[in-house]
Parts: structure tokens; C-alpha cells; sequence
């Protein structure tokens, strides 16, 4: 406990940075912070600049106040104060907004407090520190862009903390860094693609609390509807081969048999069935890449025939990433929190035979729906089989007037007989859900499935949007689960194009979900095509792209310390060849030249630099008096401009050149003796 | 100090000193500005000089004619002066009853043409046909100058209303800018207690004549200037012309000629990277920006950022 013995009252000189740092620090600091205003609340974005504008302020103008604020007493209050507010506004701690937010309150306050040169080192790293927690968030490019500026900042306060009252101009600071970062940029590149690649991150983020996206375990009416309205992207796939027709495009997710009524929900079963994917018709190959969703179901087209396999994994054996339920869903042990990239195989059909033999619970009956299943049981008692009591459904929907609509009317306590015989509008959900009630009141068993019905090619690959999502229905027909979809007995184009055809004009469909191509659709998917590329060439690039690099070349593959000794050697060259670029002037130079070349570099070795303008003139006479004991200096420059600017023949030239190089070598011995 | 320097001819080398130390008697502390001056006589251009009014621009114009022996007149240049003022006129002779023509103030060895951005375009015209083909058409007659016809402008950096800027095409045509200045404090108590130094110009007597010029302006021109140096004063040029306006080949030559005429009156055969840097904004501070004032920084940049040979 020695900080009481400090002096109190510090002198405030001793506070005050010099303004060239200051202000570099500064920059650096919003500039880092800027990437993290997106996504962190706002106040604490307004704590991080404000606290630099205090910083400024005292700077400019002393003030007890603000002194008192950046004192380490007051700094110390902030960053508490920090956390208990960080803890308030998310709930919990541990996790990476909360713990990025923490930090940057904490930089933020490192910032307030910096005095001596050694501060400023260390505020450097965490400005470093806190750019990279950027990508905790995202790798898109504009990211990778949106740190560029605070890199640059990161390099000019470097060059000014160095030597802080004798530091060049900001423009010339920037372009040094530039010249740098561009002369290190093919270094990066090839470390990239030849260094291997360490497996996987290093560390494991934490499973936020986060605003979960996308499908859930459970669906009532509207949950689709509302999640219609977002054009966010779910996820994108590329396939091996032509992409399915529009109307197959039924991407599987989760399937609710449990009914309370009201809301459908996902059984909760262990049962897991081994995949036995061969000879399977109309099998389709392709690789999911999956936006994080916080979820556990991966998606495949309906229906899937293998395990989702990652692609990124960085052995050569690609892990499991979930397993298949007896009903077909994908499901994995963790949240998806981070971009996933899977190979999937489905089979095209809308009809599979089922692993097990289907519960009984799925014909069960919740709520009150009493119209519905009086309306069940006289159908079923007109129709011959299942399958026609099915289609009198599907034909039902088709003819009385039914209408989809992504604003249906609120049904009340009964919403299935509500739906059936008064409102009669609703969105996929209402279909789906009134459908299945219907065939389990005839005693099939059926159950919903959610998903998404469609996708958007760009180039190659393709889109699948949030607005796409969609539930349908699977009824046990004749010992297979048979595919339903009653919302394309309502509004087929919702199946054979996309939901925008199939809504009628001023429903809130999503920008990007709406038909047309206008220009700034188009330039969004210009852009989502250059973010999927990077994803994928750069993001997603492993040790598996490396040796498919390796193999294009036709190179073996290397060990680890032959990859080493050639990164080493390759680094040791390319920095002879950007340091050494004014050496290698002297190839081009006439043979005059290139003897002052060699003077003014051995008097360089003495210790005398020539400025670049410095004429031979000036800097002879400086040479020689700074080394008087050294007459060969001033006779040999002498000659060397007699040499280079005196009208001579050419039989003189040539001895005085030999005289010269004569002189020049043994001056480098002299300096050889010397060094030793 | 520097044995590779060795004087070709110590003649003339005695013979320009005489007459710089001739001149400096006159305009005290000037020395650079008239070696500057003699160097742009000897490299056949012509003189610009910016300055305020009382600098003793006269002084100069005055001096140097009677120091080289030659005779010298001055025009000042009005709003409403006309070419005929400069150049002369035809009169009619009733007793000939033919046109003669009386020669202008041109006609001299040494012009000063006072304030030259005062006269309108016309008028500064008829003095640049002059400067550059060294003769003078009147009335469909051509009438030559003198060979070592010297023209020295002034303008006055301050005034500017009523002016008319020389274009870049005719600054182009002044081989050299500079401005005189104030003499430094010690200089000047000197200058007041001396009095007039009207008296002593006329007491001036020629250090040098016309065919001594004629021969110095030969030998400056076969100076020799190496490949280094042409490349140095290639890649002046080509960095000039990165900015807005760059330097004409007309200046690069002209680059080379006054190099040559500094290294000649600094009593070598031969021109250093030296003469070219203390030529170069001599030569470019004008042509860059239109005033010697701001042009001379201008300049300075360029050089910095030119490696030296």
C-alpha cells in the first residue's frame, strides 16, 4: 500500500501531454471506437467520445473539474460505474457484448489517464485490442474496410509517440504507414496462403443471451407472418449441379407436433436415426452457409439424406455438426453463433418413408375447435381414402374464397374455427395449422413443418431471406409422410415464385423480398455477392484450401518446418527487395555515378548521411570538417566532381576513375580498421 | 577551398569581379542579386525585378549600363503609354517630304522599363517583340537592337489596382526574377550617411566594353555542363510540371544558360549541381506562380524534392 505516499498535489505539467500526442491519441481512440458504435448501446458510445472531449478540453483549458474527472479516483468511479451499468443494461456479464462494451469503457478510461510515454505504448495495444473485438461481430469486407482508418491512426501515433517534439507532419506520418502496410500487404498474402492455419478460433465466445433470429421451437399465428417482414439473410447455399425448380425449394426446419390450441410446438424426443442416404431418387449435393441465428436447427431441402458435414473443419475428416431426429429435423447440440458452413445431400421428393412408425400423438386434439372438427368428420365421411379426404381439403382452401395475407385479421379463443369459417384470411401459418387440425380430426396423422419455401439466385449461389420463411404440413398417407402445402391451394404463386407474387399490392413485404429489379436491389445483391465471395475465399479460407492451393501448383505437401524455412526465406527477400530498392538505383547509373554512389555511402559508414538535394559541393565540405583526420575525403570528393562535371577526354576520365577507385578502397579499409 | 575549382582564363574572371566589386559600391549588400543580374546579362536574358518603390532598381539599371559600358535609358510605364512611347515613331519631314523615323527609348544598350505591369497589354507588348527577337518592326520597317540589348522590368508587388499582370506566356520571357529588398539595418545607416549616390554613378567610370561583353557572353554560353547535370535539370522540369503550372523547355534551356553564366562568373569551366540550385528559383519563381515573392517558395519546394546529382 504505497499510493497514499505519493505527492498529492502532482504538478498539472506533469499531467499534460504534449499536443501532438494527444491528438494522435485521440484520433487513434475515436477512430477505434468507431467501428463498435453499430452495435454497442449508444450511451456507451457517447461515455467513450465524451471522455475524450473532457480529455481535449482540460487539455486546452485547465479545470479542477476536469481534472478531477480524468484523475485516476474519477476514472476509476467511470469504469465501475461502467460496469454496473453494462450489467444493468444486458442482464449478465459474461458474454461478448457485454464484455466488448466493458472494454471499451476501460480504453476509454486508460485514454483519460495516459501521461508518460510508456501509457501511450500500452493505449496503443488496447486500441489494437479493441479494434479486433470488432470481429467478434462481423468479417464482412466492410468491416475489414471499417478499421482501416484506425489502422492508420494506430501507425501515425506510433510514429509521433516515438519521438514526440520532433515528429513529421501528419501527411507524411500517413504515408509512411501506407507505404508500410502496402509494402507488408504481399507478406500478409503470402503467410495467408502458405502458413498453416491455426485450427478453428482460439477462443470460444461465450452463447449471448442475444435477440434469437429466425425460426423457433414453437409457432402461433403471426410468428411467421412477423418474421416475413425481415429481409435479413437466413442463410446461403451453393449447389453442386443446377439449383432445384422454384416449387421444390422447401428448405426443412422445425416440425411441431404438439398443439395446445393455440400454438404449435416441437416434440421433444432423443430418438436419433442413422442416415442411410443411398439410392435415394432425385438427390441434390450442396453447401449451406448458415448466418448465426442463435438456434440449433440447420436447414436442408426437404428431404435430407445425409448429416450436415462442416466444410470448414480443418481436419481431413469434416465433423458431424447435427444429428437427425426420426422426424427429419437437423438439430445440433449448440446454438449456431457464428457463420456455419455445411454439405448437405437431399432427396427432391415430397414423399418419404418414415424411419419409425408415427406416434399416436399425432393425432391428438387440443382446444376447442368444435365447427372444425364437425366440418372433419362430414368431409371425411364424403371422401373414399385419406389421400381424397386430403385433396377435399386442399380444394376446400382453394374454393371459398380464401384469402393469404400477410395482415390476417386477430383470431379469438377458438382461432382454428375462427379462421375456417369467419375471418378466412391468415398467412402460411393459418393454413398450415388449420390443415393439420383438420386431417387429425379425421384420425391422420399430420404434424406443421416451418422452414423456408424459396431462394433467390445471385450468380452462383443463392439467397435465402428470412421472408422466405414458411410451414407447411406432412400427412401419413399409405405408410409415407406426404407433403402438403395449403397455402399453394390459396395462392399457388406462393410455391411457384416467391411471396411478393402471391401478396396482394400494399402488404409490408421486406424491400428485398419484392419482385423487380431495382437499382437498389440490385446493388444490395451486387454487394451480398462480394460479401459471399469473401466469406468464402477469405473468412472460410483453411487448411484444406491451402493444400488444394499446394495441389493446383503441383507442389507436395510441406511440413511444418519446410513451410518455415521458406516463409523465412521469402520474407528475407522481399524485404532485400523493398529495402534494398535504393540500393538497386545503382544499376541503372553511369559509372561516374556510381563511384559518388559508393563515396557518399562509405561516408555514410563514418557517419555522415547525405541529404538527398545536398549538392556534392556542401556535403564534401561538411565531410571534411567532420572528419578532418581524414584527408582522403576532401581529395576524393574533389576528384569525384572533377570527375563527374569537369569537361574530360576520355583516356583522362578513365584514370582518374582507376585513381579513384583506388582512393575509395582504401578508405574502406581505413573504415574496416577502424570498425574493428 | 576547393582545388577542382580552377579558373580558365584568369582574365575575365578578374575582369567580372572588378565589376561586381564596381557595382557593390553602389548597392551595398547586393552581392548575390548582382551576380544574379550579370549572370542573366551574360546569359543573353532579360531582367525581372520585383520590389517596392526606393530599392534601387534604377540604381542597378544605371550602374550596370555604365559599368559595362553601355548606355542605358528608362520608360516608365503609365496606363496610357503607347508602343509608339517605346519604340519610336514616324514622323513626317516636310522638307523631305518623306516619313522619318525617330527612334523610341528602346533603342539603347540597357532598358529599365519601370513598372511594367502599369501599361496596357499593347504597350508591354511591343516591349516583349523586342526583348525576344531583338528588333523593332515599325510601319512595316524592321529595325534591329542593339546585340547586347538588356531590358530590365520592374513591378510593384503591392499595387494592384489599375495593374495588368504579365501572362505566364510573357513572364516566360524575363530569364530571371528576383527582388532587391531592403538593405539590412547596417546597410542602410551606411546608405543615409553616404547621402546621394547620384554623384558617385556619374562618377562611375566602365570597368568593362561592349566587345568584352560580347566575348563573355560566348565563353559563359561553352561552359560545359555534364550529363549529370542536364539530368538534374530534366528531372527540375518534370517535377515542376507535376504542380498546376509547369516549367516550358524555354525555361529549361534557359535553366542551363544561366547555370552556365553563374558557374562561368564563379570563375569555373565547368557548372556544378550548385549553380543549378542557385539559378532555379531564380529562373522558376516567377514563371511558377506570377509573382517572384511567392513563386521563390514554390521553387524551393521543387528543389527539395529533387535529389541532387
Amino acid at each position: 500500500m504505497k499510493w497514499f505516499k505519493r505527492k498529492p498535489n502532482m504538478d498539472n505539467s506533469a499531467i499534460r501531454l504534449d499536443q501532438r500526442t494527444l491528438y494522435a491519441l485521440s484520433a487513434l481512440l475515436l477512430l477505434s471506437q468507431l467501428p463498435h458504435v453499430m452495435h454497442l448501446p449508444i450511451w456507451v458510445s457517447m461515455l467513450g467520445a465524451g471522455i475524450v472531449a473532457v480529455k481535449l478540453w482540460v487539455h486546452h483549458r485547465a479545470s479542477a473539474v476536469g481534472h478531477f474527472i480524468l484523475s485516476p479516483i474519477g476514472m476509476s468511479a467511470i469504469a465501475l460505474g461502467g460496469a454496473v451499468l453494462v450489467r444493468a443494461h444486458y442482464g449478465y456479464f459474461m458474454g461478448r457484448d457485454p464484455c466488448v462494451a466493458f472494454l471499451f469503457i476501460l480504453v476509454s478510461a486508460k485514454f483519460a489517464e495516459v501521461r508518460k510515454p510508456s501509457d501511450s505504448t500500452l493505449l496503443l495495444c488496447l486500441a489494437g485490442f479493441l479494434l479486433l473485438t470488432q470481429y467478434f461481430y462481423s468479417q464482412s469486407i466492410l468491416s475489414a474496410l471499417i478499421t482501416l482508418p484506425a489502422v492508420l491512426a494506430l501507425g501515425n501515433a506510433l510514429a509521433v509517440i516515438r519521438d514526440s517534439s520532433n515528429a513529421p507532419s501528419t501527411k507524411n506520418n500517413l504515408r509512411m504507414v501506407g507505404k508500410l502496410l502496402l509494402q507488408g500487404a504481399p507478406l500478409a498474402a503470402l503467410l495467408f496462403v502458405v502458413f498453416p492455419r491455426l485450427p478453428g478460433p482460439l477462443w470460444s465466445l461465450p452463447d449471448d443471451a442475444t435477440a434469437k433470429t429466425g425460426l423457433s421451437d414453437s409457432m402461433a399465428p403471426g410468428s411467421i407472418g412477423s418474421l416475413s417482414r425481415s429481409d435479413e439473410v437466413a442463410f446461403r447455399v451453393e449447389f453442386k449441379g443446377a439449383p432445384p425448380p422454384t416449387n421444390q425449394r422447401y428448405w426443412r426446419g422445425p416440425v411441431m407436433s404438439n398443439f395446445d390450441g393455440q400454438r404449435w410446438t416441437v416434440q421433444e424426443s432423443a430418438a436419433r436415426v442413422r442416415v442411410t442416404g443411398a439410392g435415394k431418387p432425385n438427390t441434390t449435393h450442396y453447401t449451406v452457409m448458415m448466418q448465426p441465428n442463435h438456434q440449433k436447427w440447420l436447414f436442408a431441402l426437404d428431404h435430407p439424406t445425409s448429416l450436415p458435414m462442416s466444410v470448414a473443419a480443418d481436419t481431413n475428416d469434416s465433423r458431424v455438426l447435427a444429428q437427425m431426429t426420426t422426424d427429419l429435423q437437423l438439430k445440433s447440440d449448440k446454438s449456431i453463433t457464428r457463420v456455419t458452413r455445411y454439405s448437405q445431400t437431399s432427396s427432391l421428393s415430397d414423399s418419404f418413408k418414415p424411419p419409425v412408425r408415427p406416434q399416436a400423438s399425432l393425432t391428438q386434439l387440443a382446444g376447442n375447435n368444435p365447427k372444425a372438427v364437425a366440418f372433419a368428420t362430414k368431409l371425411r365421411a364424403e371422401s373414399k381414402t385419406n389421400t381424397d379426404y386430403a385433396n377435399a381439403l386442399l380444394d376446400h382452401f382453394n374454393k371459398n374464397n380464401f384469402h393469404y395475407t400477410l395482415q390476417p385479421t386477430l383470431l379469438g379463443d377458438n382461432p382454428v374455427d375462427d379462421f375456417l369459417f369467419s375471418t378466412r384470411n391468415g398467412f402460411c401459418e393459418h393454413y398450415a395449422s388449420a390443415f393439420v387440425v383438420l386431417m387429425r380430426a379425421a384420425g391422420i396423422p399430420s404434424r406443421v413443418v416451418t422452414g423456408y419455401l424459396g431462394g433467390e439466385m445471385n450468380g452462383n449461389y443463392m439467397i435465402v431471406r428470412q421472408s422466405d420463411a414458411h410451414a407447411w404440413t406432412e400427412a401419413f398417407l399409405n405408410g409415407k409422410w406426404v407433403r402438403f402445402d395449403p397455402t399453394g391451394a390459396v395462392a399457388p404463386s406462393r410455391v411457384d415464385t416467391n411471396m411478393a407474387a402471391a401478396l396482394g399490392d400494399g402488404e409490408p413485404v421486406p424491400m428485398m423480398a419484392r419482385a423487380g429489379n431495382g437499382w437498389l436491389k440490385r446493388i444490395k445483391l451486387g454487394i451480398d455477392e462480394m460479401n459471399h465471395d469473401w466469406q468464402r475465399l477469405v473468412v472460410d479460407f483453411n487448411n484444406e484450401s491451402q493444400y488444394r492451393i499446394w495441389e493446383k501448383l503441383g507442389l507436395p505437401r510441406l511440413k511444418l518446418w519446410q513451410i518455415t524455412v521458406l516463409v523465412l526465406m521469402i520474407t528475407g527477400l522481399w524485404c532485400l527487395v523493398v529495402l534494398g530498392f535504393p540500393l538497386a538505383r545503382g544499376v541503372n547509373m553511369s559509372a561516374e555515378d556510381r563511384l559518388w554512389f559508393r563515396y557518399t555511402n562509405l561516408l555514410k559508414r563514418f557517419g555522415i548521411e547525405r541529404a538527398s538535394t545536398e549538392t556534392p559541393h556542401e556535403f564534401i565540405e561538411r565531410a571534411s570538417l567532420a572528419l578532418p583526420e581524414v584527408s582522403a575525403v576532401q581529395t576524393l570528393g574533389q576528384d569525384l566532381v572533377t570527375l563527374r562535371f569537369k569537361r574530360l577526354d576520355e583516356s583522362e576520365s578513365k584514370e582518374l576513375g582507376a585513381s579513384i577507385r583506388h582512393k575509395l578502397n582504401g578508405l574502406y579499409f581505413r573504415h574496416l580498421l577502424k570498425a574493428r | 577551398m576547393n582545388h577542382s575549382v580552377q579558373p580558365i582564363s584568369i582574365d575575365h574572371a578578374k575582369q567580372i569581379s572588378d565589376v561586381l566589386e564596381t557595382l557593390e559600391t553602389i548597392l551595398l549588400g547586393k552581392r548575390d542579386q548582382l551576380e544574379m543580374s550579370v549572370a542573366c546579362m551574360l546569359a543573353r536574358g532579360h531582367l525581372l525585378i520585383e520590389d517596392v518603390p526606393g530599392t534601387g532598381k534604377t540604381t542597378l539599371a544605371q550602374a550596370l549600363g555604365v559599368c559595362m559600358g553601355l548606355d542605358w535609358k528608362r520608360v516608365q510605364f503609365t496606363s496610357d503609354l503607347l508602343p509608339a512611347d517605346i519604340v519610336g515613331v514616324s514622323v513626317f519631314n516636310n522638307q523631305t517630304q518623306q516619313f522619318d523615323f525617330r527612334e523610341g527609348p528602346a533603342f539603347t544598350s540597357v532598358l529599365l522599363a519601370d513598372e511594367i505591369n502599369r501599361a496596357p497589354p499593347k504597350a508591354q507588348s511591343a516591349l516583349l517583340e523586342a526583348m525576344e527577337e531583338r528588333q523593332i518592326s515599325v510601319d512595316g520597317a524592321t529595325y534591329p537592337l542593339p546585340d547586347e540589348f538588356f531590358v530590365i522590368a520592374t513591378q510593384n508587388p503591392v499595387e494592384q489596382l489599375g495593374a495588368y499582370p504579365l501572362p505566364e506566356s510573357q513572364l516566360d520571357r524575363f530569364l530571371v526574377g528576383i527582388s532587391l529588398g531592403y538593405p539590412d539595418p547596417a546597410t542602410e545607416r551606411q546608405l543615409m550617411q553616404a547621402g546621394d549616390r547620384r554623384a558617385s554613378i556619374n562618377n562611375l567610370q566602365a570597368v568593362a566594353n561592349k566587345t568584352q561583353l560580347q566575348q563573355w557572353c560566348l565563353e559563359a554560353d561553352a561552359t560545359h555542363a555534364s550529363d549529370a547535370i542536364y539530368d538534374y535539370i530534366q528531372a527540375l522540369l518534370l517535377r515542376s510540371r507535376e504542380g498546376n503550372s509547369g516549367l516550358s523547355s524555354r525555361a529549361g534551356l534557359s535553366l542551363v544558360r544561366l547555370s552556365k553564366s553563374l558557374a562561368y562568373i564563379g570563375g569555373r569551366d565547368h557548372v556544378l549541381p550548385d549553380d543549378v540550385q542557385r539559378a532555379f528559383p531564380a529562373l522558376a519563381g516567377h514563371r511558377l506562380t506570377g509573382r517572384v515573392s511567392s513563386g521563390k517558395a514554390a521553387a524551393m519546394d521543387i528543389l527539395n524534392s529533387v535529389p541532387s546529382p
